[in-house]
């Protein structure tokens, strides 16, 4: 099977040069990340980003006028270079699925190389310009001259360009914030991971804070270390009124589950008030021992919670409920002296003055008395053109679908 | 009501699916079980919207009500291109799980979801994977079955051809879990990618039919090299469904339900 080798660098370049070319870059990328760090709070913003991708554009337009007639043209739009420039993209990708993405404080060989911080790297970077570089070309040499046959081909590769094209410029323009939202309060301002505060063009005051909670679960912990204990599953158990169930060896009946409840004296009774937490009244046996029956309840932000000791080593008790759904309802305010009533819901955000609202999360430590909501405000002008190429690539899946091997069989013949 | 109409609704979609598996080769008949099973999960779908008052995607039991429902359309409509007898049947089967699922615990339709997942992006997100996987596991087999003949030099082309078909459908549901989950992010939490690990893993395994692909594409006589990137494209896929929860990466996951308490 062996055949004469090619020496490296000789036209028609192939698999060996590809690889080179991509590990190439970035080391190169490695080696200016170690000297000079990609700083990662300075991003491209509007209107640079659109003037790099435009010079970007007719660089890449000028490039291929200039070798389009050339080896290197044939190469950088074939197929070795592409794999190459997927498997050293894979590479790095595999490196940060290995290890977590956050940012560290300490500086060793991983935060001088960015290996904590990828996406943000100069190797990133690199390699997505060259992959951008080599699926223009692709798409060119596909479409000029325009085929019918090639439509699905150019539809999907374009999608993906497109995709990456402007996701990658547009991120400098995100701008993901949060913001407080105080029962009856009107809030204007919002906030960034830093902490810097930014004003918007609109005005949130939060009307009501509404959240549904799931039933609280029974669970066993071990007294010493205050740790679930869990030899058997399910390990917590969904309380609901007259429930017999098996806890691991414990037999627990709830004689009485009451949603909102106060302590007064040796047991619990149902009580509407601001703090009032879920209790229950269980009994507890074993094969061996005789029945224990006493209250739990898992207590909130001014009420104490309770377990029952079981033994020396274990304690039944109740969790703190959590969320089923939780919404806010707010009066959003425009500077035309609009407003309008919406309500803010997990996966059910709200659009206002280019600006996207999504309800995010809220005083956990008060539950269901909340008065805080944290909601989410999002613009990202770019967006629509990520979707336009997300939309190309779907119907090039569908296309994929009908179409089958026959690419394979037709290239074959 | 609502449970008295799906014991019905499950029973004529369970009786109709069993039923045409058990006559695989009256083609007509078959198909038109098939889509009387389809038929009856869809009436009821119907019928718990409107007695509802909402779309039914808000409880475990609902999701899985709508998996039964796309699952066994995609396994007809991938029959009617493809011939694949036995994904029609994989689809038939996991839509008959999904509603035994639901008979056995009928306590998952009161069982309401996070908020995160109640989103009508959810199913099809899960719909596809199931898909994908299953046309990507099978491309494996073939690859493993190719490398076993090439080393008995018993090897056919036709396997090859059979791989790529294998793994260009099993590729388009995988493209479009992908986007739809980017979709649905972008709903949920305000931004489509954000190199979750799970993202990252499920990017890493679409490169990896990438590689494929396109090796087939250039050189489609070169079966070796073809067949072990695409067995171990499947190994990273293996990665992604169960391994990104062990690694160190993962800690911040979205995707990790299982460590929630």
């Amino acid at each position: 099977m062996s055949k004469p080798t090619k020496p490296l660098w000789q036209t028609p370049w192939g698999y060996a040069e590809s690889f080179l070319i991509a590990f190439g870059l970035i080391i190169i990328g490695f080696l200016l990340e170690f000297t000079i760090q990609s700083s990662t709070g300075t991003s491209i913003r509007y209107p640079m980003n659109l003037i790099l991708g435009a010079v970007f554009l007719a660089l890449l337009l000028g490039f291929y006028r200039l070798i389009r007639k050339s080896s290197l043209f044939l190469f950088l739009s074939g197929i070795p270079a592409s794999i190459g420039a997927i498997s050293v993209l894979t590479l790095l990708v595999i490196i940060m699925g290995l290890t977590p993405q956050v940012p560290m404080q300490e500086e060793n060989l991983i935060t001088k190389l960015s290996l904590n911080q990828l996406t943000t790297s100069w190797p990133f970077l690199f390699i997505n310009f060259y992959l951008l570089i080599v699926l223009a070309l692709v798409i060119i040499r596909k479409s000029i001259p325009f085929k019918m046959k090639n439509w699905g081909f150019v539809c999907s590769h374009l999608g993906l360009w497109i995709t990456i094209f402007a996701a990658g410029l547009g991120s400098g323009d995100l701008m993901r914030l949060k913001m407080d939202l105080h029962e009856n309060k009107t809030e204007w301002k919002a906030y960034d991971d830093k902490g810097n505060y930014y004003e918007l063009p609109l005005a949130i005051k939060l009307n009501d804070f509404m959240i549904d909670e799931f039933n609280p679960k029974l669970a066993v912990v071990e007294n010493e270390t205050g740790k679930l204990y869990e030899p058997s599953k399910p390990s917590m158990i969904m309380i609901e009124n007259d429930l017999t169930t098996q806890l691991h060896d414990w037999s627990v009946t709830v004689d009485e589950f009451l949603p909102v409840s106060g302590r007064a004296g040796d047991k619990y009774h149902p009580l509407h008030d601001f703090g009032a937490a879920p209790a229950a009244r269980v009994s507890v046996s074993t094969s061996t021992s005789e029945t224990l029956t006493g209250w739990i309840s898992c207590g909130s932000f001014n009420r104490p919670h309770e377990s029952l000791k079981l033994n020396e080593n274990y304690s039944l008790l109740m969790t703190v409920p959590e969320p089923k759904k939780f919404s806010s309802k707010v009066t959003i305010f425009t500077p035309d002296g609009k407003k309008e009533e919406q309500v803010l819901e997990v996966n059910k955000p709200q659009s206002v003055n280019g600006w996207k609202i999504y309800q995010l999360s809220y005083d956990e430590k008060m539950g269901k008395y909340s008065t805080l909501s944290v909601v989410e405000v999002v613009k990202d002008p770019w967006q629509i053109y990520v979707y336009i190429g997300i939309f190309m690539m779907m119907i090039g899946s569908i296309y994929m679908f009908w179409r089958g091997n026959k690419v394979t069989i037709n290239n074959e013949q | 009501m609502i449970w008295n109409y799906f014991l019905m609704a499950a029973g004529v979609s369970s009786a109709s699916w069993i039923l045409s598996a058990l006559i695989p080769k009256k083609e007509i008949l078959r198909n038109a079980l098939v889509l009387t099973g389809i038929l009856s999960m869809a009436i009821y779908i119907g019928f718990l919207w409107t007695s509802l008052e909402r779309p039914p995607l808000r409880t475990l039991g609902e999701t899985r009500l709508w998996y039964s429902f796309f699952i066994s359309i995609i396994g007809l409509i991938t029959y009617f291109r493809w011939r694949y007898l036995w994904m029609l049947y994989y689809c038939l089967f996991m839509s008959l799980l999904f509603l035994f699922i639901n008979y056995l615990h009928p306590e998952n339709f009161s069982k309401t979801l996070m908020p995160a997942l109640q989103s009508p992006w959810f199913v099809p997100h899960v719909v596809v994977y199931i898909i994908s996987y299953a046309f990507l596991a099978a491309s494996t087999l073939v690859a493993i079955y190719g490398l076993y003949q090439i080393k008995r030099d018993k090897f056919e082309e036709k396997y090859m051809l059979v791989a790529d078909n294998l793994v260009y459908l099993g590729f388009a549901f995988l493209t479009f879990g992908l986007l739809f989950g980017a979709l649905w992010a972008k709903e949920a939490w305000g931004h489509y990618w954000t190199w979750d690990p799970k993202e990252t893993w499920a990017f890493i395994t679409w490169m990896g039919y990438l590689v494929y692909i396109h090796r087939r594409y250039q050189k489609p006589k070169k079966y070796v090299s073809a067949l072990w990137i695409l067995a171990l494209a499947f190994v990273i896929l293996l990665v992604c469904w169960f391994g990104v929860n062990y690694m160190p990466s993962a800690q911040f996951s979205v995707h990790t339900y299982s460590m929630q308490p």
